[in-house]
């Protein structure tokens, strides 16, 4: 019976195994040539099938060696984070760079469980009149200061 | 020859001495060790975040703010280590073992004013290391052909994945999965476009920025906010005296004279650098020691040995980068990054072609040593109040610089997006047991790995057999088969490799 004693290489495996079998099958438009003459499939194709290898390798150790558990996901941090990562991006060029940082920050601070809603939207405040100072104003980024372009 | 070496620095010291790169290299080291300083956040993250503010300046001025940012950080990661035991990266481990020690008994200053005088003495020797070998290697460095290119790749990656941290096997993946990566874009040979999967923003590659802030600097935020307790640091560190005692320097300057050889040395090795020398160091200080029982309960050598040999690699890992144009290790693949970023394709053609540019940033990265000891003993005060801001207060801020630094390159919202899928990418790697470090050194090797295998295999009509008919290639190619060997067959490296990397 098989007995999956290291959960954290079997994750590991079918992560390398997806990508190298991604990595075979879009790439099997691409012509692989001769070794004379690399076709542009030629290093990605060897290179997905040597990944596929190696998941397999990690995935036949997953079952023979015991190895630690994953730890459990918190959906919290990584959702919020990166929701505001796509927030910031959809936002700047409408509101501007003062609004927006208020407002990553803000939602930013919803990562953490205990939010004080008042200290965020100061700390917005603040970076914003930061970042405005030092990103547009210091290093002339092109970034919209005040409002949307 | 003589003559060159000083004829060369002065080329060097003019170029980079000038009032407005004196001031980069002031903010970068101001800046990395701000960064470096906060717990959690080890060199590569802070070099990732900072990347962006040097890109608007001329190529010179942003790699003297790069190399300060980078002593920067190292050092402010090794502040972090002595007086709240929190590494921020692999490196500052063994700083962590003494440094906290003394500082748990009341010697804080004298641990650090100790790294810091060991760090510049190490930075100094370093780049005289640099000036005196970087010409004859790149000298050497234009005998390399393809094949040879290609081998001193395979061996590079090949000691970068035994000397990563965890599993070898993962490591070995993640290097391969970082080559792959390195491919997207379109094909320079054929003109096709590769795993675009249709997204017009991938034609031209994977962007590298959007790349190394979400593996390092976003994933290190959600890691740092899903622990129950927020790094908050604690410390009862009383600074009563920055200077070392006379005794501190009787007991730790053969340990810094040791470090420093060490480490310049190792940091020249492919895979080498900062992290290698300092436990390399480490061990050795142990071994030597008259009494090595001390270690680990406050030894003063603890702190000198590594910190100067960390530095001293930190400087000569720079060699294979310039010479070769090689990055050894993912901190000087990030360097690489930012300078092929500036349009400069790092190699032994900048020496010649721009000396100006190498040895300028060689004298800068004496400059910035020289800046860390002055600003840092003077400003460790103003360090150590740092520590104290709460995590959350930093994170948003950290975020926010993230962003900002990726959008400004070039005002796109697919980099963000892009940031964000590696983010979760780098995320759900961690949870099983993959550090990124490998794969970014592989996206940066990707594409030069492949064109010189490509050449290689033109050259010998497709023949394998060139890369052990030419003495270096085979040389290097034999050393990479000794050195996977040795992993195999000696089970008292694999334990002692298993040690070094224990947290």
């Amino acid at each position: 019976m098989l007995r999956i004693k290291s959960p954290q290489d079997l994750g590991a495996a079918v992560v390398f195994m997806a990508i190298g079998l991604v990595g075979v099958y879009f790439g099997r438009d691409l012509s692989f040539g001769t070794a004379a003459r690399m076709g542009p499939g030629y290093f990605p194709i060897i290179l997905s099938w040597i990944i596929v290898a190696i998941g397999i390798v990690v995935g036949l150790k997953a079952l023979t060696i015991e190895g630690p558990r994953i730890e459990p996901v918190q959906l919290r941090p990584i959702v919020v984070i990166i929701a505001a990562i796509l927030a910031f991006g959809f936002l700047i060029n409408a509101v501007g760079l003062a609004i927006t940082a208020v407002l990553l920050t803000i939602l930013a601070a919803y990562a953490r469980r205990d939010v004080k809603p008042i200290e965020a939207v100061l700390l917005g405040g603040g970076l914003a009149i930061f970042a405005i100072v030092v990103f547009v104003y210091g290093l002339s980024q092109p970034l919209p200061a005040w409002w949307g372009r | 020859m003589e003559f060159d070496f000083v004829q060369n620095l002065a080329t060097g010291f003019t170029a980079a001495a000038t009032l407005k790169n004196l001031g980069f290299a002031l903010i970068g080291c101001l800046l990395g060790t701000l960064i470096g300083v906060l717990p959690g956040i080890g060199p590569i993250p802070a070099i990732a975040m900072l990347l962006p503010i040097t890109f608007g300046l001329d190529p010179l001025s942003s790699l003297v703010m790069l190399a300060g940012i980078y002593y920067g950080a190292q050092y402010g990661g090794s502040t972090t280590s002595i007086l709240v035991n929190i590494p921020g990266e692999a490196g500052s481990i063994v700083t962590c073992i003494d440094g906290h020690e003394m500082a748990k008994q009341g010697r804080a200053g004298a641990a650090l004013g100790v790294a810091a005088l060991a760090s510049f003495f190490a930075g100094c020797v370093g780049t005289v290391f640099i000036a005196a070998f970087g010409p004859p290697l790149a000298a050497i460095a234009q005998q390399f052909n393809s094949p040879d290119y290609f081998s001193l790749m395979v061996l590079g990656l090949v000691t970068a994945v035994i000397l990563a941290h965890g599993s070898v096997i993962k490591a070995a993946g993640m290097v391969l999965v970082g080559l792959l990566l390195g491919l997207v874009g379109t094909d320079v040979n054929s003109g096709l476009t590769r795993y675009t999967f249709g997204v017009s923003d991938l034609w031209d590659g994977i962007d590298f920025l959007p790349l190394v802030i979400g593996l390092f600097g976003i994933t290190e935020i959600i890691r740092n906010l899903e622990q129950r307790t927020l790094p908050r640091p604690q410390f009862n560190a009383r600074m009563r005296e920055l200077w070392p005692s006379k005794r501190d320097f009787q007991e730790s300057w053969r340990a810094v004279l040791r470090g420093t050889g060490l480490g310049s040395v190792l940091g020249v090795l492919p895979g080498g650098g900062a992290v290698l020398a300092a436990f390399a160091s480490y061990t050795l200080e142990k071994k030597v020691a008259k009494d090595p029982t001390r270690f680990g309960r406050g030894a003063i050598e603890g702190v000198a040995g590594p910190e100067s040999a960390n530095n001293a690699a930190a400087q000569t890992s720079f060699i294979p980068l310039l010479t070769l144009g090689l990055p050894s290790n993912a901190i000087m693949a990030i360097m690489m990054g930012a300078m092929i970023i500036q349009g400069i394709q790092p190699g032994a053609a900048v020496m010649t072609k721009r000396p100006d540019l190498f040895w300028g940033m060689v004298a800068s990265m004496w400059i910035g040593n020289l800046m860390l000891l002055v600003i840092n003993l003077p400003l460790i005060g103003i360090w150590v109040r740092l520590l104290s801001v709460p995590y959350r207060l930093l994170y948003p801020a950290i975020l926010l610089f993230c962003v900002i630094g990726i959008y400004s390159t070039n005002t796109n919202i697919a980099q963000l997006v892009l940031c964000a899928v590696f983010a979760v990418f780098g995320y759900i790697l961690l949870r099983f047991g993959c550090e990124p470090a490998p794969l970014v050194l592989g996206f940066i090797l990707g594409p030069l790995m492949e064109e010189n295998l490509r050449r290689s295999l033109v050259i010998s009509r497709g023949d394998p057999m060139v890369f052990i008919e030419r003495p270096i290639s085979a040389t290097l190619l034999a050393t990479t088969l000794v050195v996977i060997l040795a992993l195999i067959v000696l089970p008292q490296f694999r334990r002692t490799r298993k040690e070094a990397f224990q947290e």
